[in-house]
């Protein structure tokens, strides 16, 4: 597989967010490709599209991380890699 | 670029639709761990499954971490072990060790089913295939994993009424076998007419002979998806119907390629098939039943249901067929009444019944599924609802299926609870009149003209 992965977050909006998931990211060597971020009342939504190739962690180990940054900013945060979006809407 | 908008329908496809890969199911060839003796014939296959598929269920947990898509099963099918048992087993008894010793390989690799204790005998039975079929209740008694499937027939060969006839007993006796838990073992016995030899759903998975040593299959899912597609179309004309189950069958599939490349890749095991049915669950929302009903029907069963059903199978195998390199099984959508809970809902209130099924079974991808019977309902009725469903399939070149749950000390109404994905379902009244002169006239049903088609 690639090493892009789509990280997406959703929940309630509040100081400090997106800081923290693009501190882990910096801090992590994931280079930040695409950032989309819409809010709706009260709610967050954030697409990021990010480059893995020189995060030393393993996949499981993001998807862990993520989690933790998500109960801190009680957000959740997922992680998929880009194939299943590029196999379901590319020809 | 991948959109934002694609991105979010995807995620909303899982978080609300249901979407998941229903299964990947290894096939495993056993002829080569055949052998006269018993205990090493049993050690042959305990080691062979335990070695080929040690890794496939971490994998398929990998893989759905990384792509976000749920991958519900992680399944074995074998080779029918009549075929591999030929020489080794002299009475039931010796087959029942072989389904033991199957289930302890289950159990070992964290499958939650194993498929292939079965026996093709769609134009007679051998001593071997004999023995394997009396053997079916006590082995499905005394596992929990071990699915069996038995051929009855096929267009190429005819109908065997002998082991049509045996079926319905052995059906009887499996309910019996296992009265203290709503007759279960029904639920993990299929017979089939034109059985696929690369069907990854149960209960009907085996690994056919003319299978390689080892092959990944992977059945797809998602009738919630293509109900939710349909919601969006309402009052359209049957142009716009189509394509829109077209383009959803599309999407499903395409995820279906995704896992079983990469768990053919990452197990070393060639690619075989994927199968494009859809499966429904008891979830609410995830039901063949819905999309029925989203198409115009009252309930399922109402006249329509028919056409409806024929369409959405059809639209399913035209999208799904460019989204995979590969297609086979089953392909199409499944009717399981119990499994189904809007299904269930319908048979419950008398829109469905076991004659509409049937016609339903016509136009869909297998037959009679997960019906709740009476207790009561006599061996020579069970064997003519199998002749019925056979001959649809022996004269329309289709798979069909059969696989009812006669409910030992119940009656129709009652309700029974089978659990997890095989539902609970009120127990469906059977047509009383007797057909036993018919069933017990022995022999075989000659393969019918193929031509002359009307």
């Amino acid at each position: 597989m690639t090493s892009k992965i789509i990280v997406t977050l959703v929940g309630k909006d509040h100081a400090g967010i997106i800081a923290a998931v693009c501190n882990y990211f910096a801090e992590n060597d994931v280079n930040i490709l695409d950032l989309s971020m819409t809010t709706i009342q009260d709610y967050i939504n954030m697409i990021l599209i990010v480059d893995v190739e020189k995060y030393k962690k393993t996949f499981p180990g993001l998807v862990n991380d993520l989690d933790q940054i998500g109960e801190k900013v009680k957000c959740k945060v997922t992680a998929q890699k880009e194939e299943v979006f590029n196999m379901m809407h590319r020809i | 670029m991948i959109d934002a908008n694609e991105i979010i329908e995807t995620n909303q496809m899982v978080a609300s639709e249901n979407l998941d890969v229903r299964t990947i199911t290894m096939g495993i060839s056993l002829l080569d761990c055949m052998t006269p003796d018993l205990d090493q014939l049993c050690e042959n296959i305990y080691n062979k499954i335990t070695e080929s598929a040690k890794d496939l269920v971490a994998v398929g947990d990998e893989i759905a971490l990384e792509i976000g898509i749920p991958v519900i099963n992680k399944r074995i099918s074998v080779t029918p072990i009549a075929i591999v048992g030929s020489s080794a087993c002299k009475k039931p008894e010796d087959f029942v060790k072989i389904a033991e010793t199957l289930e302890k390989a289950a159990q070992k690799v964290g499958v939650n089913f194993l498929g292939g204790y079965s026996a093709l005998v769609q134009k007679g039975m051998s001593t071997a295939d004999r023995l394997l079929i009396e053997s079916i209740p006590e082995a499905l008694a005394k596992t929990e994993h071990i699915c069996s499937s038995i051929a009855l027939g096929s267009t190429k060969t005819g109908i065997d009424m002998d082991a049509v006839k045996l079926m319905g007993e052995i059906v009887v006796k499996t309910a019996k076998a296992t009265e203290d838990r709503d007759s279960i073992g029904c639920a993990k016995l299929v017979v089939f007419c034109n059985p696929t030899d690369d069907n990854p759903f149960m209960a009907g998975a085996f690994h056919g002979v003319t299978e390689g040593d080892r092959v990944i299959n992977v059945g797809v899912s998602g009738p919630g998806v293509v109900r939710h597609a349909l919601s969006q179309i309402r009052g359209e004309n049957f142009e716009v119907l189509c394509e829109t189950i077209k383009k959803t069958a599309f999407k499903i599939t395409r995820v279906g390629q995704l896992v079983a490349k990469e768990a053919s890749k990452r197990l070393n095991v060639p690619f075989g098939i994927v199968d494009l049915s859809l499966a429904p669950t008891p979830a609410v929302g995830d039901s063949i039943a819905d999309i029925i009903c989203e198409m115009g029907m009252e309930y399922c069963g109402a006249p329509g249901t028919t056409a409806a059903l024929a369409i959405l199978n059809d639209q399913v195998k035209k999208g799904g067929i460019m989204a995979s390199s590969y297609v086979g099984g089953l392909s199409g959508a499944f009717i399981p009444v119990t499994e189904d809970s809007s299904m269930a809902k319908a048979a419950e209130i008398g829109a469905l019944t076991l004659e509409k099924l049937e016609a339903m079974t016509c136009v869909c991808s297998v037959g009679l599924d997960m019906i709740a019977i009476p207790g009561d309902t006599s061996a020579s009725t069970i064997s003519g609802i199998i002749a019925d469903e056979m001959a649809i399939g022996m004269i329309n070149q289709k798979t069909t299926a059969v696989r009812v749950i006669p409910v030992i000390g119940k009656k129709a109404g009652d309700e029974i609870e089978l659990g997890g994905l095989l539902g609970n379902a009120k127990i469906m009244p059977v047509n009383p009149y007797d057909c036993s002169a018919f069933v017990n006239r022995g022999g075989r049903i000659p393969a019918p003209v193929h031509s002359f088609k009307n």
